[in-house]
This record gives C-alpha cells, structure tokens and sequence, in this order.
C-alpha cells in the first residue's frame, strides 16, 4: 500500500488539470440541461486521453483518476467508458461508447460509434447507423439518445466471460465518474452556504446544515477510495462494492445539495443541476443499487 | 499509487495471524466479551506478554523501548489483525497506541523508567481520567482539581465513563491546577493511592468496561506531573494525533458481517432485502477501511494528518452501525446466546459513535476544516 502518486501518474494528472481549466466554469448564458463539451472531447483526443488505461506506465489506475477529475466539470463529453471500459472490449471498437440497459435511453446514445447493448444477463456490441438512433429531450444533464425500435445495427453477443469482465469496468466507471460528479455537487453547495446569509448570518454556520453537508463529504471521500481501489485492483468484488457505494451516496448527496440551494439550485442558471442530475442518471446503471448488491452478495459473499 | 501490500507487509500479517491461531485458545470468543472484564483482563495480560516476548507487542516502538522502528502501516496491520480477532490486548492497546508514545515524548526520565518497560513488557493496564460528569465533548470544563501543597499535589473530583478503572495499575488523569484551558495539568497516577474509589457501572457495552472513579483528597508527589503545570492541552493534541488513525474497528465489522451472511444463507434467510442491507454494509466497511488506509499513509510519508482523520472515524462509525443493524434485523440469534463474538461486536458497535469523543464533533471538524464552511458562532 503506498498511495503517493507517482510521478507518471502526478504528470498525468496535472496535464489533465491543465487541459480541464478552460472547461471549468458554466457559460453564463447557458440555460439547458446537458452541457456538452465537444471542444473538451476533441482536446482530450487530440491528446490521446482516452488511450491512457492502456499505457504500461499509466492504466486503469491513471484512466481513472482522468475520468474522475473530467466529471468535475460543468461541461459533459463521453469519457468514462472511452478511458475504462473501452479497453476492456474484445477487438477495437471506435468511440464515443454507449450502453442500452433493456432498451432504455441511455447517456451519448444518439452520437455512439459503439453500442454495448444489455438485455438481462447479456451484453451485445452494435455498431449503430445514424438512422439506427435518435436523440431524445431529459433532464438528465447528458445527451440522452435511444435505440430506434426498428433499428437495423447487428449486435455481436459477447461471451458470458467477457460480459462479465465488462459489467466489473461498468461499475468502475460508473464509480469514477461519480466520485468526481459528488465533489462538484458538495462544492457547490459549500460555495452556497457560505455566501448566502439568513437570520443574519451564513447559512453554513448552521449546525444542522453543516453536519449534513460533513455527511456527504465523507460518503463521497469513501466513493472515490472505492473508485481508485477498484481500477487499481480490477477485481470484481471491488468494483461492485465501488459502484454500490456511488449510487448509495449519489441519492443522499444529489438530494441534500438541492435542499441546501433550495430554490437556487432549481434553476438552470445555477450549475448545481449539471453534477445532481448526472448523479441520477447513473443512479440506473446496472439494475441501480439491488443489481450492484447481487453483484456483491456473488463476489463477496459467494452467492452464486 | 499502488492498492497491493508488499511482500514485507504480506510477510508481517502472516506472522501476526499465526500467532493468533496458536495463542487463542478455543473458548476465546466467548472471552471475549467485554474487554474490562476479569476473565479478559487476566488473559490478555498473559496474552500481551507472550506478544512482547515475540517482538509483536510495540514493533513501532523506538528500539531503545523494546521496539524496532517500524513504520505506521506494521503498527496499523497488527491493530487490525488484533480488533479482528476480538482484540485480545484488551485495555492494552491504549498502551501501545498513544499512552507510552507519549511518556517517550513529554515524560520524565524517571516517569519513562517506571511506566514505559512494563508497557513494553505487556504487564500493565492503564485508564484514561478525561470525561467528567459535567465535562464530556466539552473536555475543558473539567472540575476535578489538583492542589499543590508543598511537593505534593491534592486531588479532588470525580471522572467518568472510564474504561479499564477496574483493572487499571494507572491513570492518565487530567485535572485543573488553575483556570481556563490553559490551567489543565496531566498526572499519572497510581490507582493504589490511597484516596481513590473505582466503580463499575453496569452497561450495555459488556462487563467491567466503563467506571465512575472518585478522588478524595488524594496525594501525589509532584513528580506525578507529566510535562509542565498547564501543558495537557499540548500534550493530549499530539497523544490524540498519534491515535488518529483510531481503532480499526472496520476489521472486526467486517467479519461479523460475514459471519451473519453465512449463518443466513445456510438456513435460506439471505433473500433480497437482506442482500442490499449487507452489500450497503459491506461497502461501508471497505470504504472506512481505505479512509484509515489514507491516514497511515499520510503518516507513513510525514505528512501532518488534518480533518481527514475525522472523516475516517465518522466513516468507521457509520460502517459499524451498519453492520450492528444489519446483525439485529437479520441474524438477531447471534445476540440471544447463540454467538459470543457476534454479542461482543455489538456491544463495542454501541460505543464506536461516542467512544473517544462523539460523532458530531467530528462532523463539525469536517465541516470546518475540510469542507471550509464558515463556523457556527460561540
């Protein structure tokens, strides 16, 4: 055990810090729901970002201390299965990357080059046609798409052993990509409470609120260990409990962040809304919370 | 950054858990129960012993006291081998953890003499005299004073809560020599002086553990002072940044937990609520686990250890409630007879948010200190 960085890994993520400033604040005028970030998706593939899993000197471990920080930002670009699941896949599959879970819309859907297709337990890879999906309206602060009924892409079914590899770099990127989305929501809601001021005084001095909001920041400082172990160790046990443990906080943390802004963070002014309601659109992923605990109850608990 | 355990540290918790299995004997779980109790307070002396001649007792020790230097990480395995197995130590590992670290930094030679070799030996069980009745979280209310009278002092109040009294050879005492914070003075104190009354209070947390303990007029050579008249502010920060990591309580969560899963699915009760409780549980436990982690590696680099160590802790808390509810709604035999150690679990479940101060001012630390939320008015 020896968590210091070492210095391949602090050169990767300073560079990363670096390319992410010029994406770290909401435009003012905008007013949506999904923030896009095509200029940070084409720097962080000019740079060769999403291949960082697969160099010797960085890997998974590097992947996903890249997709954590990205997910602070208020802007969204497919990265996490790009940097961590991608890799995983049996053959080259070109990106952005896209999961259909039972037909639902999913995130980056509509622009996809590779469809990982759920249907109960199994997993397909498609490659879809322009006219084999649409983008669909969400409050989900992603591009939301979906598969076309009648869409004509073939699925290639992936063995159960490679599914299953794939489920586990789901759930660690599911986890990464949630412990940074829960440090910009507690930011923001940190920065909130102790600017406004009620009863005379900032809301942050209040104890009730402060205990909550010190809640939340030891649920999301336990996400991220469970992040990076689980990418570290790629063990499938780990990156079940890591992905558990995202959505378990996501709930708690999506929702008390609101009640700290209340009002404020309904609006789409305030960025509040792009990290919350990414949280909740993970909040599914895998079956939610049940899928990830029969995950564990199979790798921790030898279920079988 | 790398999650494996070197081959040293591999080596190292092998040793501890092959001497645990050829030391415990095979009623240990149901001696476990209550670490102040008589049974467990004269096993774990034999037990602490047989750790010390095995050089397993303070390796993290300076040589000079009957360790050999080793790094935080070789301390923190043992604790969490030791919690695991139930803490056979008993009431010893405050010895090991922050009491001798301590008296090798602010004792004096002759207070280093006298109480550090028998610690070092395993032969002696100390308490800790902070909480009073009118001094809890708000420690520097304490009333119980220290007069000095000539080249002694005299000592008068009353402490509570406190673990071990029963069985302890001497006190951590903190008392008021002059008022304010900065007027608290440290005494060790040799719970044979005449003077001093010990009593068990029944509790839910296991037999002979916490004790009121009454001073009246006790008499001690100034020699009992530990550091300077005023100093136990300082002292206790720096014996509390040697304990920050806490107890790994974690360890044993974890296993019990386990344990009520197996006793589950071997009678078909591990359906799915039960499943998602345990999995919730599970996860707790591992995340409070790799909070600890972070601050022995901190301490492992040299860097000074700041409200992270509070996060751990609040982490740690709620993986033991977790597991405690887990235990009382699924598998809640365990707790009527049916499993010692299971009982035992709970019982030091019920403590993990109040022991060593409460939850909620760690939730304020972090709020402050790592959060940066402005603090609440005085």
């Amino acid at each position: 055990m020896d968590f210091k960085l070492t210095s391949d890994q602090e050169a990767l993520v300073s560079a990363v810090d670096k390319l992410a400033e010029q994406f770290a604040s909401k435009p003012t005028e905008f007013h949506g729901f999904a923030l896009a970030g095509r200029g940070l998706e084409q720097e962080l593939e000019d740079g060769q970002y999403f291949d960082i899993a697969q160099v010797p000197e960085l890997g998974p471990l590097c992947a996903a201390l890249a997709v954590e920080r990205l997910a602070r930002l208020p802007y969204t670009a497919e990265i996490a299965l790009s940097m961590l699941v991608r890799p995983q896949l049996p053959g080259e599959w070109p990106r952005p990357l896209a999961v259909v879970e039972n037909g639902r819309p999913g995130r980056f859907v509509a622009t996809a080059k590779t469809l990982l297709v759920i249907e109960g337990d199994h997993i397909g890879i498609a490659q879809p046609g322009a006219s084999d999906v649409e983008a669909v309206e969400s409050l989900f602060a992603y591009p939301m798409g979906q598969l076309q009924h009648k869409h004509t892409c073939k699925t290639e079914r992936l063995s159960d052993s490679d599914a299953a590899n794939i489920r586990k770099w789901l759930r660690v990127a599911l986890a990464a990509e949630s412990s940074g989305l829960l440090q910009s929501a507690i930011a923001s809601a940190v920065d909130h409470l102790s600017q406004r001021k009620q009863f005379g005084r900032p809301l942050g001095t209040f104890q009730a609120l402060r205990h909550r909001m010190a809640e939340c920041a030891v649920l999301a400082g336990g996400v991220r260990w469970l992040a990076l172990k689980a990418a570290s160790t790629a063990d499938a046990g780990d990156a079940a409990l890591a992905g558990f443990h995202a959505q378990e906080s996501a709930t708690r943390v999506a929702y008390d962040t609101h009640q700290m802004l209340a009002a404020m963070g309904m609006t789409l002014e305030h960025p509040l809304h792009l990290w919350t309601y990414r949280l909740k659109a993970l909040l599914s992923d895998l079956g939610g919370r049940g899928g990830q605990a029969l995950a564990i109850a199979e790798s921790c608990f030898g279920v079988t | 950054m790398d999650f494996d355990w070197d081959l040293q540290q591999q080596a190292f918790r092998s040793t501890v858990r092959d001497f645990l299995a050829a030391h415990l004997p095979s009623d240990w779980e149901s001696l476990a129960h209550g670490p102040g109790s008589e049974s467990q307070s004269a096993f774990s002396k034999k037990f602490c012993a047989q750790l010390a001649a095995a050089g397993l007792l303070v390796p993290h020790w300076p040589e000079r006291w009957g360790g050999r230097d080793a790094d935080p990480w070789t301390a923190f395995i043992l604790a969490e081998e030791m919690w695991e197995a139930g803490e056979p130590r008993g009431g010893q590992y405050m010895n090991v953890n922050w009491i001798g670290p301590t008296l090798m930094r602010f004792g004096s030679e002759e207070q280093q003499a006298r109480y550090i070799p028998p610690m070092a030996r395993g032969e002696t069980i100390w308490c800790q005299g902070f909480s009073e009745p009118e001094a809890g979280s708000d420690l520097a209310s304490l009333r119980t004073r220290a007069q000095k009278q000539g080249s002694s002092y005299r000592i008068n109040g009353q402490k509570i809560w406190t673990s071990y009294a029963g069985h302890a050879a001497t006190c951590f005492l903190l008392a008021r020599t002059a008022a304010g914070r900065e007027g608290i003075s440290i005494f060790l104190l040799p719970m044979q002086t005449p003077g001093i009354l010990v009593r068990q209070i029944p509790s839910l947390i296991g037999e002979g553990d916490i004790h009121e303990v009454f001073f009246d007029d006790v008499e001690v050579p100034e020699s009992a002072l530990l550091g300077n008249e005023g100093q136990a502010w300082e002292i206790v920060r720096t014996a509390l940044s040697l304990e920050r990591v806490g107890i790994p309580r974690f360890a044993l969560a974890t296993r019990m937990l386990h344990r009520a899963v197996d006793t589950l699915r071997q009678s078909g009760r591990f359906g799915a609520g039960a499943i998602e409780q345990a999995a919730r549980a599970r996860a707790a436990c591992e995340a409070a686990r790799f909070y600890s982690y972070g601050i022995v590696d901190q301490r492992r680099h040299g860097v000074a250890v700041g409200p992270e160590a509070s996060a751990a802790r609040f982490a740690t808390v709620m993986a033991e409630r977790l597991v405690s509810e887990f235990v009382v709604e699924h598998a809640p035999e365990g707790l009527s007879g049916r499993d010692p150690l299971l009982l035992a679990h709970h019982q030091r479940a019920v403590v993990a948010g109040i022991a060593s101060g409460a939850a909620e001012i760690q939730l304020n630390l972090i709020a402050t200190d790592l959060l940066r939320l402005p603090r609440e008015p005085r």
